[in-house]
């Protein structure tokens, strides 16, 4: 082609942006997006309760949005992310799910951070017949409510977490297995079930339970709790814990001088430094967690994720929050890339049939929205988590048990 | 047995912390009668201060205590000056909405300056126990709870033995009485709210080892410090340090022997319960308000 054929390209080019521009009025942003975007919103608790992985959340997002444009952006077009704030309130939730539709016009929606918050925001979602990727939300409820349009972008629900956890334990034998079991947890949608899931399966496997409770999520105090679940003797402790509590829980086990053989402990080891400097690295050897993604991993983008977050936030490794964003955003995109467009319909009909690589791994769902992976078994070992189970995704052969007294 | 008075030993220890994190708040109600809704956030920003001593030059977080407090103090005075000396005398639900909009603030300020991020000072003490017979006393409790006390002890002696404080207890007792034999009101009241958020600092010093801390974790210590001050009597200090006390065991109590899921209910329990039976606190002094007005 010859100069004056890629004048009139250029001169043909701007015709259509402008007639672009001059009809998108009309059709109120839907369709294929206005202009050269497409219009991503979301909610995340940026301030208050759920503040710490709604902010994680809120980078893998970006991350996977900086990523995108960089490649060329999502059907040819950049990415526009729309996040508010719902200060982890699910009344405000609500209205900013509501604002993005109706008022920010946005072509795409992700989901917000726990299942607290998801619960009520993805009622508006399947009201207005958009489809809901979110990152973080497994509580049961979430996936019994008959909607369609709604998807876990995790490898399993709450129930389900700690699935290789148990099979660990009762795969041991006997005499190295332990006998009795205390379970810890506190009252929220989340932890709850995972404890319930682990007990369950415990229970069937003759682990005697010797304590159990729910605390509230105020709890700060664990000193009582930790000299309690001593006097029972258990030689397992699986805690339901969220972040703080965790944590409290580990420093009141010391004060009171008790180390259970085998420690599970939900979502607060996962929180990679800010936990090992939390409760002192030489105390997190041998602490189990379910998790769903290490950086590590040999999964698409995976690499490209961890360097880029690195380059973006002075060498920090990304939290597993921030990759449950990312990855929520990669099944979104995947769906829209595969359909050609962005018809809800057609996107939700095609994530019911079709599963989706991401920085997890693969993840496909049933008719609810509930993914039907596993969670990945990790442990603290030498200072650093590794991947235990399942075996071909871990990253090291070596299983830490039983787990040595506190350092401190 | 044994477990009974383990149980009976945390509630104290703890009691006696939140008997000094309380004087600050019954202090301030006592004189002004204001209730200090920022004072939770102020505990939370004195952590965050004793945080950053910790981090940047390992100073103990009970030696903190001597840098915390007089600032405090100076904070207390100013949040006076450029707040609330413009609505002392408004209705107290005046008072009561400018104090959370000032919590509200200092939140917001701390999680962007802080990040909302967990944080705790763990200094090599934190996680150890001596252990008498079968029972376990951790270190950084009883530190915490004996220097909560001698902060207590030396607030009660300048309250009784010095002018100043001798001039805060009669504006407490009969303002315009005080100001007949010569005591600057406005003058007391402005020292008032400042040693009143000046305990904050050497609470908030010993929050920071005991729990762990972030910017919106002031809502669930302004609850407890505000179960204390109802139960112990409003504006009475001795009440709220048996009040602390009290609360500090029942806690503990509940967590062991009810469940732990009432156990947060405590401090909310108890403010029912008191306003039902006993408005004016164990140690409070009835309202005359028909006298008063």
């Amino acid at each position: 082609m010859g100069r004056r054929g890629s004048k009139l390209l250029g001169i043909l080019a701007v015709v259509a942006l402008v007639t672009a521009a001059c009809s998108s009025s009309d059709d109120g942003g839907g369709g294929d997006g206005d202009g050269g975007t497409i219009k991503i919103g979301a909610s995340l608790p940026l301030t208050g309760d759920f503040s710490q992985p709604g902010g994680e959340a809120k980078r893998g997002y970006e991350i996977w949005q900086q990523l995108t444009n960089e490649n060329g952006g999502l059907l040819g077009k950049q990415v526009e992310l729309t996040i508010l704030d719902d200060a982890s309130d699910q009344n405000t939730v609500v209205s900013d799910y509501n604002r993005l539709i109706s008022q920010e016009k946005v072509d795409l929606l992700l989901g917000t951070f726990s299942s607290l918050l998801n619960l009520p925001a993805s009622a508006v979602a399947e009201k207005n017949d958009m489809v809901y990727v979110e990152p973080a939300g497994g509580a049961p409820d979430m996936f019994s409510r008959g909607f369609t349009y709604l998807f876990f972008a995790q490898q399993a629900t709450a129930t389900h977490q700690g699935d290789l956890f148990s099979q660990y334990i009762l795969s041991l034998p006997e005499g190295e297995r332990p006998t009795t079991a205390a379970y810890p947890t506190q009252d929220d949608p989340f932890a709850a079930p995972v404890i319930d899931g682990i007990r369950a399966q415990l229970e069937a496997g003759g682990i005697e339970t010797v304590y159990q409770t729910v605390y509230p999520p105020e709890t700060t105090n664990f000193d009582t709790i930790a000299s309690d679940i001593k006097a029972s003797g258990a030689e397992l402790v699986a805690h339901g814990a969220v972040f703080e509590d965790g944590i409290g829980m580990i420093r009141s086990f010391q004060k009171v001088g008790y180390s259970p053989a085998s420690f599970f402990e939900t979502s607060a080891p996962s929180n990679s430094s800010q936990f090992s400097d939390a409760i002192g690295l030489q105390n997190t050897e041998g602490i189990f967690y379910a998790v769903s993604w290490h950086p590590d991993t040999d999964t698409p983008l995976n690499a490209e994720f961890v360097a880029a977050y690195k380059a973006k936030f002075d060498g920090a490794v990304p939290a597993e929050d921030a990759a449950d964003g990312f990855a929520a955003a990669q099944v979104l995109q995947a769906a829209v890339e595969a359909t050609g467009g962005l018809d809800q319909a057609a996107i939700r009909d095609y994530l019911h049939a079709n599963s989706v690589d991401t920085i997890l791994g693969t993840l496909s769902w049933d008719e609810t929205g509930a993914p039907q992976q596993a969670f990945l078994l990790a442990q603290w070992q030498d200072g650093a988590s590794q991947i235990v189970l399942p075996e071909d995704l871990a990253t090291t052969d070596a299983i830490v048990a039983p787990k040595p007294d506190w350092a401190s | 047995m044994t477990h009974l008075a383990q149980t009976l030993i945390l509630g104290l220890l703890i009691g006696g912390v939140y008997a000094l994190m309380a004087s600050g708040l019954t202090l301030i109600f006592g004189v002004m009668k204001v209730i200090n809704v920022a004072q939770g956030a102020l505990l939370i920003l004195a952590a965050l201060f004793t945080f950053e001593l910790w981090t940047r030059t390992g100073m103990d977080p009970m030696v903190a205590i001597l840098v915390t407090t007089p600032l405090m103090f100076g904070l207390g005075w100013a949040i006076y000056r450029l707040f609330v000396a413009r609505v002392r005398n408004a209705p107290i639900s005046m008072t009561v909405l400018l104090t959370f909009a000032l919590a509200i603030t200092l939140e917001g300020v701390m999680g962007v300056v802080w990040k909302n991020v967990f944080r705790s000072v763990t200094p090599g003490y934190f996680t150890r126990s001596f252990h008498v017979g079968g029972l376990f006393i951790p270190q950084a409790q009883l530190y915490g709870c004996g220097v909560a006390l001698l902060m207590l002890g030396l607030l009660f002696v300048f309250l009784t033995k010095t002018w100043s404080g001798r001039a805060i207890r009669a504006a407490s007792e009969n303002a315009q009485g005080a100001q007949l034999v010569g005591v600057n009101v406005n003058g007391v009241a402005a020292m008032t709210f400042a040693i009143g958020v000046a305990t904050t600092g050497a609470g908030g010093s010993i929050l920071s080892v005991l729990y762990s801390f972030f910017p919106a974790s002031h809502y669930l210590w302004i609850s407890r410090l505000l179960g204390i001050i109802v139960l112990g009597g409003m504006g009475s200090l001795p009440g709220a340090f048996i009040a602390a006390l009290m609360l500090g065991v029942a806690e503990a109590l509940t967590q062991t022997y009810i469940s732990t899921r009432w156990a947060t209910v405590v401090p909310y329990v108890v403010i029912l319960v008191v306003l039902l039976i006993r408005p004016q606190g164990l140690m409070g002094s009835k309202l005359r308000e028909d006298v008063a007005a």
